[in-house]
């Protein structure tokens, strides 16, 4: 009997979630006047808190204004953990992701993704006097990175030989690669020449690899099956394309005058298919 | 929310991957006791013993250890105290397993010192004329301890031993913080992955569930078996 009414409690909700997936979701963000995004606002230059004016800014940032613009609603910006990115948005909590999210294939099954918003190639930093100068020597040593991203399967996919060891932060991480724990440290190329810049004098120990681990394409995460709003996303971004915005924003956040210092924009919003 | 998938839970790398966090997460239960218990024993017998500065040794040694969490136990055994090592043995220690080393380390002298509390009531809970009689009969301290009170003290201290036993078992999840791939860590790895949030940490559970209570019904056995003597 107990199990009988567990399993009609499980069928109700069943039907209620298939009942709200099938309201417009674009229609409810007109209805109520504002967009809500999540973001992680703690990734530099992405979504960060500008310290003097305590707002959240950055490159994502201006991409969601430029969204909440054209739908003709206003932005909502609300701070979510790197885990609770996707059951934020599919408890609905959350109208959009755009939060360092990268897009796979395994993803899918879960959310949508708008067009590509960013490429960023992941790569490793070894020591000097490791004496290594090539991704594929790092096969059977040990690698240390930040946990819950993408970083790990991808290095396990360039080298599956070597040894991950992960942590919460990547400033955990580098430490560990400053203690000797680990002979090479992977991230995102933005986020790690960032963390190497700050080595100041110590620089000359390190060596940045130059080749890509693997090509990560960063998206904007929607709920699944809301067609409008990902129509009205992927068009916002397309539009940003051939103005010229996107790249302006690019280089606002990016460019050679920042500290990320990319001298070159590789990519475009142009598609959401990855390989 | 999508349906809930066994596939991934009973096949597949995913699979294979939180069968060797919890693989893991039992080795570390397992090294964790068979170095706690003896450090626990040695620890209460400093606490009850006739000199005074090794009874002060005792104290500080459970008083500091309970009173800073797990966490931060964790992080100074990686990442604070191998680096006071000499560079030959840090750097041997470093090419190989530091995080589980650090982890079990962490995790020993951690549950020694509540075991060592439950240890110290057992024998406090052994009538003192046992001690003297001991002593009457010409045996040391140390002597009467192992002749007459551990003895029965020691069947007093097993249940809650076996609870604190679950209290490691569990707190070998906090492993994850250094790096080491026990049960938790693989499935926030295979959620990151997947974004199965509810199927991986399903598993953990699952299996912290099912160890807890296997070590539980140990206790209750034991507790039939050997019953505590009424003295």
């Amino acid at each position: 009997m107990r199990l009988n009414l567990i399993a009609a409690a499980l069928a109700a909700s069943a039907l209620l979630t298939g009942i709200a997936a099938h309201a417009d979701q674009l229609a409810d963000i007109k209805k109520k006047g504002e967009l809500v995004v999540g973001v992680l606002g703690t990734d530099e230059p992405a979504t960060f808190i500008d310290p003097k004016t305590r707002q959240i800014v950055g490159y994502e940032v201006d991409l969601v204004n430029a969204i909440a613009k054209k739908i003709g609603v206003k932005p909502v910006l609300k701070q979510i953990a790197v885990a609770a990115r996707i059951p934020e948005l599919q408890q609905g909590h959350v109208d959009l992701v755009a939060a360092g999210l990268t897009h796979n294939k395994e993803r899918e099954a879960q959310i949508d993704f708008s067009l590509t918003t960013f490429v960023t190639g992941q790569k490793a930093i070894v020591k000097k006097d490791s004496g290594i100068t090539d991704v594929p020597q790092l096969a059977g040593k040990k690698v240390l990175t930040i946990r819950g991203g993408t970083q790990e399967p991808n290095i396990r996919k360039a080298v599956p030989t070597a040894e991950v060891v992960t942590f919460d932060t990547s400033q955990q991480a580098f430490q560990a690669l400053q203690q000797g724990k680990g002979v090479g440290y992977v991230d995102d190329e933005a986020a790690l020449l960032r963390s190497y810049a700050k080595l100041g004098p110590q620089k000359a120990q390190y060596v940045v690899l130059k080749q890509n681990l693997s090509t990560e394409a960063l998206a904007i995460g929607i709920k699944k099956g809301e067609s409008g709003l990902k129509g009205v996303v992927d068009d916002t971004l397309r539009e940003l394309e051939k103005s010229g915005e996107a790249q302006k924003i690019f280089v606002k956040w990016y460019g050679p005058a920042t500290a990320s210092g990319f001298q070159t924009r590789d990519f475009k919003l142009e598609s959401d298919k990855i390989d | 929310m999508p349906l809930f998938d066994y596939s991934l839970l009973l096949t597949g790398k995913y699979h294979d991957m939180l069968v060797a966090g919890l693989l893991l997460s039992l080795q570390l239960l397992a090294a964790s006791l068979v170095l706690a218990l003896p450090i626990a024993m040695v620890v209460a017998l400093l606490r009850l013993s006739p000199l005074a500065p090794l009874r002060w040794l005792g104290f500080a040694y459970v008083e500091t250890i309970r009173n800073i969490p797990l966490l931060a136990h964790m992080l100074f055994w990686y990442f604070g105290a191998p680096e006071l090592l000499p560079e030959g043995i840090k750097q041997w220690l470093y090419a190989g397993h530091i995080e589980a080393y650090s982890a079990i380390i962490a995790l020993s002298l951690y549950t020694a010192a509540f075991m060592a509390e439950d240890i110290r009531s057992g024998i406090r809970a052994i009538p003192t004329v046992q001690f003297e009689a001991g002593r009457a009969l010409g045996f040391g301290f140390l002597g009467t301890m192992r002749r007459v009170v551990l003895p029965q003290a020691l069947r007093v201290t097993v249940p809650p031993l076996i609870s604190q036993t679950l209290s490691l078992w569990k707190n070998t999840s906090i492993a994850t913080v250094i790096g080491v791939a026990e049960l938790m860590y693989q499935a926030g790895q295979v959620e990151s992955a997947t974004f199965r949030s509810f199927e991986s940490f399903a598993f953990a559970s699952a299996a912290y569930l099912t160890v807890s209570l296997a070590i539980t019904g140990l206790a209750t056995w034991y507790h039939h078996r050997f019953p505590v003597r009424t003295i």
